[in-house]
């Protein structure tokens, strides 16, 4: 228990994102008003809070719990902490028997905790698929990180990517000239490697494809977007990636519905304008999550495609001239990717391809843990946490023996565990994206 | 009071039940779901959702996943509740000779309905008792459990002991089930004839009526939060138009047709 480490926007900043901040005394019963709002238009958080039995199944599956042994980080004492007020307040149950029925009072200490809580769940949804009744603690915790936002009780650090995001369309806060010229770096480095002439097309008016990577991929994770590359060549794709939306990632989902709504838009009014006819996600978790099952319901219909580039890849695979790299690898599955984004065997065929050997972690697919950052749990204050939401992970990992490569094909993963693998004292695996694999197994002509 | 409990009370509780459940989905339907939360993999077609979710009813397969300390006490407390409920509808309508229908005699029929009904009586009790004490036993869940979950449990096994006390006793010989189908179909029927008046019954029907007006506010309403949550989590996922967009996209490309 105690206070959350996180630290929190200032009221400038926060009204600078067009959001205000509720005084402390009115905070309960803004946070009541707004929780009222979802009941009204969110059915699975209704279901979600209303169906729970108490089984407490969901505790020895959730990795948050496993990893602090804090018994709110057990998925349904989490969700307990906002049931328990919804009980008090919105239902009759509730309001008839009270304690009885595990309803509670909202006091000032469960304000404290729904923050500290909610921000320790990787939104995961690791529990739904263990729970009888599917009940997915994400939902919960959306729900409650939403409601935190509209009080603006908002963490710096997404205050701060909202922020960049607005300003450059892009969480890194890259500014176009900056853009061009790491492209251009990117496209010597190409050139140096292959000696080809290979384009990262920057608004290439007429493009039939709008690539949108995670703009970390500019930064820490330049194999990434240098392995894309290389494939849109080969295929000779008309492509280009938008300095207006350079961004795979949507920290809306992870904090606010409504930053969630506009960056979405900001992914359709860029390909619209583009006149693009497929959109392709680089590797981002959430930020596939929110492209795939958000888009459609949000500012659908779409004049375009919506795909992975784990997807596109997977489709052509056996038809690209490969070099089988030497390497014993294995395959990290993305919480968004294998439970919420339906990428599942496209990764798996995709790595048999090019390595010579693919070793399956366990458990694997869509029962894989956390790797402890998922949700956005990245900033340098939760580190301690999150080392230890990250421990089932890390004994995953070294229970595989020697490995050369490990693949994890999410911008998060990518910031989380190779900070969580070190922790645990693996200093020596290199580990990445899965397109940077494939960019050095392509033969190019 | 045995005017009310007999043929009052059973009006008003079906009357909270049919009315609360009601009241409890439609306030769950009518609830916008404006955004897909589909649990991957999911099924594919709608005989595959269909499957899934029947698998899912059938044999609690998600609670089975991985650990199957719970699922053994779950699945056997409710397969056991569903035989008592279809044996208390087929056995006291057909006064325990269901089975000649499928060829028995009249004796052998209504030793295998006694048989059945003992066995998943004694199971719903021990299932029950099993839960009961999980529910004390791992600090967690001890943690996590409020006054109404130890109710819930002990309503239950109240409902089945005095539902088993009819059976397993000398009372056997006093509770007439012909006299307790004409009094239920005089309930069913609408035309109330008083409650026969043997305490043990009295008081198993009481409970089972109590039972009935609790259930719409309590947790067992999950039987219907099951249904609306897995429908839910196994929408099919949204379908941006692929297929030609790529393959207008992808055309020509170059060297597939030469490397491939």
């Amino acid at each position: 228990m105690g206070k959350s480490p996180l630290h929190m926007a200032k009221e400038k900043d926060v009204t600078a994102l067009g959001f205000s901040m509720t005084a402390e005394p009115k905070q309960r019963f803004q946070a009541l008003a707004k929780l009222g709002q979802l009941r009204q238009s969110l059915r699975s958080l209704v279901v979600m809070l209303e169906t729970c039995t108490k089984c407490g199944r969901c505790a020895e599956q959730c990795h948050s719990y496993l990893g602090t042994q804090d018994y709110y980080n057990f998925p349904a004492a989490r969700a307990e902490l906002l049931r328990r007020v919804y009980k008090r307040y919105f239902t009759l149950q509730g309001r008839l028997f009270g304690r009885f029925a595990g309803a509670e009072d909202f006091d000032a200490e469960t304000l404290d905790k729904w923050l500290t809580y909610f921000y320790q769940c990787n939104e995961c949804r690791r529990c739904a698929l263990f729970c009888p009744f599917g009940i997915d603690t994400a939902e919960v915790t959306i729900a409650a990180r939403h409601i935190l936002s509209e009080l603006g009780i908002i963490p710096r650090f997404m205050q701060g990517i909202a922020a960049n995001m607005a300003k450059t369309g892009n969480n890194m806060g890259i500014p176009e000239p900056a853009l061009r010229d790491t492209v251009e770096f990117m496209e010597d480095e190409l050139r140096e490697e292959t000696g080809i002439d290979i384009k990262i097309p920057v608004d290439k008016p007429g493009s039939a494809v709008l690539y949108i990577p995670s703009s970390a991929d500019f930064f820490t994770n330049v194999d990434t977007m240098l392995g894309v590359a290389k494939l849109f060549h080969h295929l000779g794709w008309n492509w280009t990636i938008s300095s207006a939306m350079l961004e795979a990632a949507n920290f809306g989902l992870l904090f606010n519905m409504d930053v969630m709504k506009e960056h979405n838009r900001r992914m359709v009014t860029a390909a619209k304008a583009l006149g693009a006819q497929l959109v392709v996600q680089g590797e981002c978790g959430h930020g596939w999550r929110a492209a795939k099952m958000y888009t459609a319901a949000i500012n659908g219909p779409v004049p375009f495609a919506i795909r992975h580039i784990h997807e596109v890849t997977a489709e052509c695979i056996d038809e690209l001239p490969l070099n089988k790299l030497p390497l014993r690898a294995t395959l990290h599955d993305p919480c968004n990717y294998a439970r919420a984004g339906d990428l599942i065997e496209q990764p798996r065929k995709i790595l048999r391809a090019v390595v010579q050997e693919f070793v399956e972690m366990t458990p694997n697919r869509e029962e894989n843990f956390c790797c402890g950052g998922g949700s956005g749990l990245l900033m340098e204050e939760m580190k301690d946490i999150r080392m230890q939401l990250g421990r089932k992970k890390a004994e995953q990992i070294m229970a595989l023996g020697k490995l050369d490569y490990l693949v994890i094909p999410c911008s998060i993963c990518k910031a989380q565990i190779p900070a969580v693998m070190d922790h645990y004292g693996v200093k020596d695996l290199a580990m990445g994206g899965l397109m940077d694999l494939v960019g050095k197994a392509l033969v190019l002509k | 009071m045995l005017f009310f409990i007999g043929q009052v009370l059973p009006y008003i509780a079906a009357t909270v039940f049919i009315g609360g459940m009601a009241w409890r989905l439609t306030s769950w339907l009518k609830t916008p779901a404006p955004y897909p939360i589909t649990l991957f993999p999911a099924p594919t077609s709608s005989i595959a959702r269909f499957g899934a979710i029947g698998r899912e009813l059938l044999f609690f397969s998600s609670l089975r996943r991985g650990d199957q300390g719970l699922w053994i006490w779950a699945w056997l407390m409710h397969i056991s509740l569903a035989m008592i409920i279809a044996g208390h509808i087929v056995g006291i309508y057909y006064l325990t000779h269901q089975f000649t229908l499928i060829g028995l005699s009249e004796a052998a029929s209504s030793s295998l309905s006694a048989s059945l009904g003992t066995v998943s009586g004694v199971g719903f009790f021990a299932a029950l008792v099993v839960l009961f004490y999980r529910r004390t036993a791992i600090p967690e869940v001890k943690r996590l459990s409020d006054p109404a979950d130890y109710f819930e449990l002990l309503l239950l096994m109240t409902i089945v002991v005095t539902g088993m006390h009819m059976r397993v006793t000398s009372l056997a010989e006093e509770v007439n089930l012909v006299d307790i189908r004409t009094y239920l179909g005089g309930l069913l029927a609408l035309r109330p004839v008083p409650i026969p008046e043997q305490w043990i019954f009295v008081s198993h029907f009481f409970l089972v009526n109590v039972l009935l007006i609790y259930l719409p506010f309590s947790k067992m309403v999950h039987m219907a939060g099951f249904f609306v949550n897995r429908i839910l989590l196994t929408k099919p996922a949204p379908s941006y138009p692929v297929q030609g967009a790529v393959d207008r996209v992808a055309a020509p490309v170059k060297g597939v047709s030469s490397n491939g």
